[in-house]
């Protein structure tokens, strides 16, 4: 158990480096939907380089997804909480028999449990 | 470049030909999003068992009781349109109870805490049921709840409402909700333990809120604060604490207030290459008892085909203890000094440090029968393993309870979307 225990915390500890790193060229492109600009980017007419604020402006700084590109959204599997029921009862579990409370949710009532 | 209107209308249709045919089982199935009201009558039932390992002889006294909790669970769903713009859903359980459960702890002869259980005599049942209807706008949604839940020695009535709105094309959307529940507990033979008090209650208030941001076709992430405050009687009246050198036992006796304060950030990312779906969540957790947590979770719904999905998921978690645990109190060896009873005290082993791991599988397989009423039929098998030790703590634990527990669960459920 001890091992187990070392071994989660040096998981932890790789994840987190890994992750503030950006290791881009490790993972799979997921941006690959965003349109990024040419660097640098000049103006159509005056050839002048544009302003990181014209160029956030012009391909929307938020992406915005439209209804029509939402099919992989919409899927049941990139819902929260794909099975409800199944959801309710491993969070009352873990509620009943940890000290802490699923978050999320304006949750229901309590029990006997806890 | 700007592309012309006719170029743009042409690669919308083109798309939109796409995504219908593009919808599989997994992708269309079902309430999706929550966007619109359901159109489809939709009902589950599901099976579950729960049961924990029983407690090793090293933990406890000799010859002492080591059988744990079992709890068999059964849960019936329904959701259906009312209007176009309104749908309700309600959710009954029922579970049947058995076992013991960890009563306290007390020193060894080398002064290690064993736990001490209760006899296993256990027999409760537990029925539940929640309603929640729902009002769909353009712009979001609003919904309100309430549930009753019932056991031999304790009741709780609760009610809320909740909602969602939409910004920047529903790509933002906020969400947040209130909640309060009123609950009463009439513990079991109060007449004999002296501890036990005869009838006491409970009230909770609960607050959430949260954002959640597309951040492209196939990445969301969202973000959410979650407050509960609860007062009131929120000891354990089965939980005892062990004097050692005074012969006797405390009664569990903890703080009447709790505030409870969660934040939870999750994820869900789609990988079309693989037809697999990842959800990863990460929860920081504290409260006003001086607990503390994290909790991590990973899963991996993999599609094969258009018919079957399985969905590993591992969970860890690990949580510093509650001010007041103490595996037992101790009289001062000398007898000229008093012995100051703490204002608050518990050895229950959920209030004591510790980490915990679990992992999971579960298999789903949808199918539809276009030949007989156009119905969507989902079954489900899954089965969760867990596990806890205070070596799984994120900091060291010195000593930790004795009661720590280890359970799996097995679960069966089937869908019907007519």
């Amino acid at each position: 158990m001890r091992r187990v225990g070392a071994l989660a915390r040096t998981a932890l500890l790789v994840l987190a480096a890994f992750g503030s790193t950006g290791c881009a060229s490790l993972w799979p492109d997921w941006f690959s939907d965003l349109e990024m600009p040419d660097w640098p980017a000049f103006d159509e007419y005056t050839e002048s380089p544009k302003s990181y604020v014209e160029i956030a402006l012009e391909h929307d700084f938020l992406v915005r997804v439209k209804p029509w590109e939402r099919s992989v959204l919409a899927r049941r599997d990139m819902s929260w909480d794909p099975d409800e029921l199944e959801a309710a009862r491993r969070n009352h579990t873990f509620f009943s028999k940890e000290a802490s409370m699923p978050g999320g949710s304006a949750g229901g009532g309590g029990c006997g449990c806890n | 470049m700007r592309r012309s209107r006719r170029e743009l209308r042409r690669e919308r249709a083109a798309l939109r030909a796409l995504t219908s045919s593009a919808l599989a089982l997994f992708g269309a199935a079902g309430k999706a999003s929550a966007d619109t009201a359901i159109d489809h009558v939709q009902t589950s039932y599901s099976w579950s068992t729960y049961s924990e390992d029983p407690l090793e002889s090293s933990k406890t006294i000799p010859n002492g009781d080591t059988k744990r909790y079992d709890i068999s669970t059964q849960q019936v769903s329904l959701a259906a349109p009312i209007t176009e713009t309104m749908d309700f859903s309600l959710a009954l359980t029922h579970e049947t109870m058995s076992g013991g459960s960890p009563w306290y702890s007390a020193p060894d002869a080398a002064g290690t805490p064993v736990q001490i259980m209760s006899a296993p005599t256990i027999d409760d049942t537990r029925n539940d049921l929640q309603l929640h209807a729902n009002y769909y706008t353009e712009e979001g949604r609003l919904g309100l709840g309430g549930g009753y839940s019932k056991e031999n020695d304790y009741s709780a009535m609760s009610g809320g409402f909740d909602g969602e709105r939409h910004f920047n094309e529903k790509n933002t959307t906020l969400s947040g909700g209130l909640g309060l529940s009123f609950d009463e507990i009439d513990p079991t033979d109060a007449a004999i333990y002296p501890t036990r008090p005869d009838h006491k209650t409970k009230q909770s208030y609960t607050g959430f809120l949260g954002l959640s941001q597309v951040l492209s076709r196939r990445l969301i992430l969202q973000g959410s604060f979650t407050y509960n405050m609860h007062f009131g009687y929120l000891s354990d009246p089965y939980k005892e604490v062990f004097l050692v050198g005074g012969g006797t036992q405390f009664g569990d006796v903890r703080p009447n207030m709790r505030q409870q304060y969660a934040m939870l950030l999750r994820t869900n990312l789609h990988l079309e290459e693989v037809e697999a779906t990842i959800h990863a969540s990460y929860q920081y957790y504290r409260d006003t008892w001086g607990v503390n947590s994290h909790s991590f979770e990973l899963s991996w719904y993999q599609t094969f085909g258009d018919s079957l999905q399985i969905t590993p998921t591992v969970r860890y978690y690990s949580q510093g203890g509650a001010d007041f645990y103490v595996p037992y109190l101790k009289k001062p060896g000398d007898p000229a000094k008093k012995f100051l009873q703490p204002d608050a005290f518990s050895s229950d082993y959920r209030l004591s440090p510790y980490g915990s791991l679990s992992f999971g599988a579960k298999a789903e397989y949808v199918f539809h029968t276009p030949w007989w009423r156009d119905i969507e039929w989902r079954g489900r098998a899954s089965v969760e393993r867990y596990l806890s030790s205070g070596d799984l703590c994120l900091t060291s634990v010195s000593v930790p309870a004795p009661g720590l527990v280890s359970f799996t669960v097995f679960s069966l459920g089937l869908t019907v979307v007519f």
